[in-house]
């Protein structure tokens, strides 16, 4: 069956909030209907047709053909076995709180991408903004399952407050990397500015470029972690570079010892 | 009597409300930033925004933010700056620029004195300064912990280190006097951290002390007492929460409060192109605006002799210096009246607010 396609018009005015276009939401509705739905986001009325050509088809296999980085909340609250595809750049909270599922983009995206994220695998093929699968103003938690790959730069505090899932970043990371991760994955590829790690718990952090941790991360020398390795296998067809810096000799620094020093950083040597 | 002007130009005021009212009327979705105003001052301008389903954002939020979100997404031990200078035993300062930020810090605090009640009622006071400017701790019997500002978020977490008793990296020249402070806190009855996000500290670090303040918490007393920001920040931020439910970076663009710290920041909101014209308040001090779209629609409301050049400029009084004002005052950690001393006449933000707001509703104001 043909995906469902979503055809730029024109850029909006204002942000809009994508969130009601989700696979769930446009099942078993017309093409009328859908462009009916409003998705504006100031008092000045914005409904999806004044974006969007919309071609009815498989909702389960979304597509949008050019994005807009004023596209908000694409993907949110996406179901397992779902999949939404971009052609362009999207705004803010891409994959916010999505279930499960695949979401890609061609383009950049925004703050908070793959904020909440429980299950998705989420690709960017350029940048992303600051507080890539961060919680929100406010949440205790970041995401907590599933997979992010950037293949571009990550903004600042990419990683914060990780609960469970991986993240790989392919370019460069901003300050604050991994900043508060209870858990979970970071692998960096490119250089890393500013602290890393700080206030991480039981996070791992990996960086394919060597970096100063300060002083509350520990050098605990050079193993060959099975972890890694297998970690690695699991990384090979979405990041073939992250799983060859896993598969190298990596030394293990042990951190943040601020919290509880169960968290680490590992770089090749 | 308050002056107006439009483009440099003095016109009446009420033409001057008239045209604001016509400005922020016309727009799809204004941003009102600075609010550098007392409460009556906020509270008008939050309405307003409501209102224009416009957003409102603060001069000083990112230093509201730092500690706020330490708060709300973490914990947050604070006390009232009395209850620190007649408990405390220990009191820690952080980071540079402490008193000037709030001139009397060290009156109010009084490090030299013992403090007064518990089972360390009349032991002396130990004081710590980790990293002030150079001469700032000259005056109080401190120990100073030198350390630039980039090094203070370091220099927190090996204190966190050291206070639960893990280890830290290599043999740092630091550790001697960290070492010593984190036995300090650790023994004594009743710590006191004195924080500011002006002075620099972003809120990772916060977070830090924060959570080293809960650690000791385990064992002993310890608690904070946060230096608010500039331009009436702490008495916005509960006019705010109070109103909305939300600090500022709000806005009401879909009718109800959504409160999103990236997107309604004010500079994006200008710089972006989002936001179609601005109210900008700084009754405080006059400062100018942070972004540099110059061709955006401009009302600025500040005191006289920080007229800006371009757009429609209204004279404001200062808050507590020009007329009456009600405030958050740090000495007390409450909201208190401060009483004019050098009144002109020149109106509130509140009236000025209001008077915009009748001309929107097309009633006859002035």
């Amino acid at each position: 069956m043909k995906p469902f396609v979503f055809t730029l018009r024109q850029e909006p005015a204002h942000r809009v909030d994508l969130s009601g276009l989700a696979p769930d939401r446009i099942s078993g509705r017309s093409a009328a209907e859908i462009e009916k739905i409003e998705i504006g986001t100031t008092k000045t009325v914005i409904r999806v047709g004044d974006v969007f050509r919309v071609d009815t088809g498989d909702p389960g296999v979304v597509r949008f053909e050019g994005g807009s980085s004023r596209f908000d909340l694409v993907g949110s609250r996406l179901l397992p076995d779902h999949s939404v595809h971009v052609v362009g750049d999207v705004g803010a909270q891409l994959g916010r709180l999505a279930k499960g599922g695949r979401i890609t983009v061609t383009g950049s995206a925004g703050a908070y991408a793959a904020s909440g994220n429980a299950g998705a695998l989420i690709e960017i093929g350029g940048d992303v903004g600051s507080f890539l699968a961060a919680p929100l103003a406010g949440e205790l938690g970041g995401m907590s399952g599933g997979r992010v790959i950037v293949r571009g730069n990550a903004g600042m505090r990419a990683g914060d407050r990780l609960r469970r899932g991986v993240i790989v970043i392919e370019g460069e990371a901003g300050e604050n990397l991994g900043s508060r991760m209870i858990a979970g994955s970071v692998v960096a590829l490119g250089a890393v500015k500013g602290r890393i790690g700080y206030l991480n718990r039981r996070g791992s952090i990996v960086l394919a470029k060597a970096c100063d941790p300060g002083p509350t991360y520990i050098d605990c020398g050079s193993h060959n972690l099975t972890y890694a390795g297998l970690l690695a296998r699991s990384l090979r067809s979405d990041s073939p570079r992250a799983a060859a810096v896993l598969l190298c000799k990596l030394r293990r620094y042990g951190g943040d010892t601020a919290v509880y020093g169960k968290g680490e950083i590992l770089t090749p040597e | 009597m308050s002056k107006a002007t439009l483009d440099g130009k003095a016109i009446p005021l009420q033409d001057a409300c008239r045209e604001a009212a016509r400005i922020l009327g016309g727009a799809t979705f204004p941003v009102i930033a600075g609010l550098g105003a007392d409460v009556a001052g906020a509270r008008a301008a939050i309405l307003l925004a409501e209102q224009l389903r416009g957003a409102f954002d603060h001069l000083a939020s990112r230093e509201i933010l730092a500690d706020l979100d330490v708060m709300r997404s973490f914990s947050m031990f604070t006390t009232t700056p009395n209850e620190a200078r007649v408990r405390a035993d220990v009191l820690l300062f952080v980071g540079p620029g402490l008193s000037a930020l709030w001139p009397g810090m060290l009156e109010r605090l009084a490090p030299g004195q013992p403090p007064r009640h518990g089972a360390q009622a009349g032991h002396p006071r130990r004081v710590f300064w980790i990293g002030p400017e150079a001469n700032e701790a000259a005056n109080i019997p401190a120990t100073v912990i030198p350390a630039s500002c980039d090094e203070l978020s370091e220099l927190l977490a090996m204190l966190r280190a050291r206070v639960g008793g893990r280890p830290v990296a290599g043999d740092d020249a630091r550790r001697t006097g960290i070492d010593e402070l984190a036995d300090v806190l650790k023994n004594a009855h009743f710590g006191v951290v004195v924080w500011s996000a002006s002075s620099g500290i972003d809120p990772l670090a916060i977070e830090m002390l924060q959570a080293m303040v809960a650690d000791l918490n385990v064992t002993t007393r310890c608690t904070g007492v946060p230096i608010g920001a500039r331009a009436g920040a702490a008495g916005v931020t509960q006019t705010a929460g109070w109103m909305t439910g939300f600090p500022p970076r709000t806005g009401f663009g879909r009718g109800y409060p959504e409160h999103d710290p990236w997107r309604f920041e004010a500079k994006r909101l200008v710089e972006s192109g989002e936001a179609d014209a601005a109210l900008w308040i700084s009754a405080y001090d006059g400062e100018a605006p942070p972004w540099s779209n110059n061709d955006l629609p401009l009302i600025t409301l500040s005191p006289a002799g920080k007229e800006p050049g371009r757009g429609l400029y209204i004279e404001v009084g200062k808050p507590g210096v020009t007329h009456d004002a009600v405030e958050f005052a740090q000495e007390i950690g409450s909201l208190a009246l401060r009483k004019s001393h050098a009144p002109t006449g020149a109106p509130s933000v509140a009236q000025i607010i209001d008077a915009i707001a009748t001309e929107l509703r097309g009633e006859v104001s002035c």
